[in-house]
């Protein structure tokens, strides 16, 4: 059976489980957006806080998917939820990571001036570094997207649905159309990501 | 992603490990303990009759992945389930002739493929429909024909072959009239045990000689329609390994009928709760029941 063939046949699961696959990465990639760059900009104003922050997220990305399921489940049960806290502790790391570079990158000098200004550390953060470190913190948050597409396929293994159950499907009878079926649209995706956080990030790098 | 890459690999090292083989025997297992354990039993016979070098590629996917790997000459052998053949590679509807089935398969394996069958272990590793032992006391679950009263307030899950499968869930939901509270979640089969454990779903298909049974407290269903079909594990070889290597087959006979179903469970058992190395495992059975 070709690819066609089987999506034409199968156009609304593949639309269901296409979504599925957006809400998984566009939930997990938000939440951890939202834990990850106050936790670089943290890191900045506590130095002793970086190795080990830095550390446990680095940690997370060593451990395999399959075996963080595992261990997720007896706290998330099985489903979306407990796949969605694993690509949140997968997609931490670049985006602490990259906080953290972006705003301790901001020449010395620049901040000084601020500084001098009156600013308050408040102030400092919001109208120097933050908007100088854009580039760099998106940097992050986009590497983060795309592993996250590829990770998010894993999410069929305990029932979270998404493109993996072709995959999975896919592998467990040997069927490459099955394979090709999830894995495209995936690949797709990820690509689609990229090019838009792309766009994204050279609009903030012309802006300044 | 980790697992999809670490596939891609396999298959990558399974085509690599095609290109310039030598004088040896390729030994593979499909992706669970037993299947290890019995290829690695069957290796290390290889090695200790027959003085040739054994490759182990162990620990590949399910059922087709070895299928198709022996087809190709990757692999010389693995050890296959009469019923698993039955249904999931010849396509044979789940019957009901149980005593045929070995028979049958050897024949058209030997016709279609130019596989041969050797002779069983002697164990039938059927699939297994789990529940939590906790539960099958408060409910008075012992056969499958039970599981239908209690059905519709359950939740089950199943990996992705056993939903595939001719004889996995849909055949089994037809004979024993069974509708769960919702469709049954697709999940990996390793973690399905887990997810029972924990109590996040409350039904499974597991396999009946599995080590994990017991240490996780769970109870097995009997098979009182008798839905699935025997499921004896045999080393299949290619025809061609057999006659180029001449002792191959008697050393695999050697090893016939000699391993009961509570003997494999013990065997799973030592692996997956005692976390023993399969190698030690193997070498201490062989030398106690086949010197």
């Amino acid at each position: 059976m070709s690819l066609l063939s089987f999506y034409s046949r199968n156009s609304a699961e593949l639309l269901a489980l296409t979504w599925q696959h957006v809400y998984l990465v566009v939930v997990s990639t938000g939440a951890a957006i939202v834990v990850g760059v106050p936790l670089g900009i943290a890191l900045t104003r506590r130095p002793a806080w970086r190795a080990p922050v830095l550390g446990l997220a680095n940690v997370f990305q060593t451990i395999p998917s399959l075996a963080l399921l595992g261990f997720l489940i007896p706290f998330f049960g099985i489903g979306a939820w407990t796949a969605i806290t694993a690509l949140i502790l997968y997609a931490l790391l670049p985006i602490i990571r990259n906080t953290y570079t972006g705003i301790a990158g901001v020449d010395p000098a620049v901040r000084e001036a601020g500084r001098g200004m009156g600013m308050t550390d408040g102030e400092l953060l919001r109208l120097v570094e933050l908007p100088l470190a854009a580039g760099v913190i998106l940097a992050g948050i986009r590497v983060a997207t795309v592993v996250s597409v590829g990770v998010a396929t894993i999410g069929a293994a305990i029932g979270a649905g998404g493109l993996g159950v072709y995959i999975f499907r896919g592998v467990a009878t040997v069927d490459d159309t099955l394979i090709m079926a999830g894995a495209l649209p995936a690949a797709l995706l990820a690509l689609a990501a990229d090019a838009v956080l792309g766009i994204a990030q050279r609009r903030l790098a012309w802006q300044r | 992603m980790a697992a999809i890459g670490g596939r891609v690999l396999l298959t990558l090292a399974l085509l690599l490990g095609a290109c310039g083989r030598h004088d040896r025997i390729i030994v593979g297992a499909k992706n669970f303990t037993e299947s290890d354990l019995l290829a690695e039993i069957v290796a290390q016979q290889i090695e200790r009759r027959l003085h040739v070098p054994v490759e182990r590629r162990l620990h590949l996917g399910g059922t087709f992945v070895c299928h198709q790997a022996i087809l190709a000459g990757q692999i010389d052998l693995y050890v296959e389930y009469s019923g698993t053949a039955f249904t999931a590679v010849l396509k044979h509807p789940p019957v009901v002739e149980r005593d045929s089935v070995f028979r049958q398969v050897a024949s058209e394996y030997s016709r279609q493929f130019g596989l041969r069958w050797l002779t069983a272990f002697g164990f039938d590793n059927t699939f297994a429909i789990l529940v939590r032992a906790a539960d099958a006391e408060r409910y008075g679950l012992k056969v499958m024909s039970d599981l239908s009263r209690v059905a519709p307030r359950w939740h089950a899950g199943f990996g992705y072959e056993f939903l595939e499968r001719a004889d996995g869930f849909a055949g089994l939901s037809r004979v024993y009239g069974l509708h769960f509270a919702a469709p049954p979640t697709a999940m990996d089969l390793g973690l399905t045990y887990r997810a029972l454990a924990d109590r996040k779903v409350d039904v499974i298909a597991g396999n009946s000689t599995d080590g994990q049974i017991a240490a996780l407290h769970l109870a097995v269903l009997e098979d009182d329609r008798h839905y699935f079909p025997p499921y004896e594990a045999a080393p299949v070889v290619r025809a061609g390994t057999l006659e180029r290597y001449a002792g191959l087959a008697r050393a695999l006979e050697e090893l016939g009928g000699k391993i009961s179903d509570d003997e494999m469970r013990r065997l799973n058992a030592a692996a997956d709760v005692e976390h023993r190395d399969i190698r030690t495992i193997a070498h201490e059975w062989l030398e106690a029941h086949v010197p």
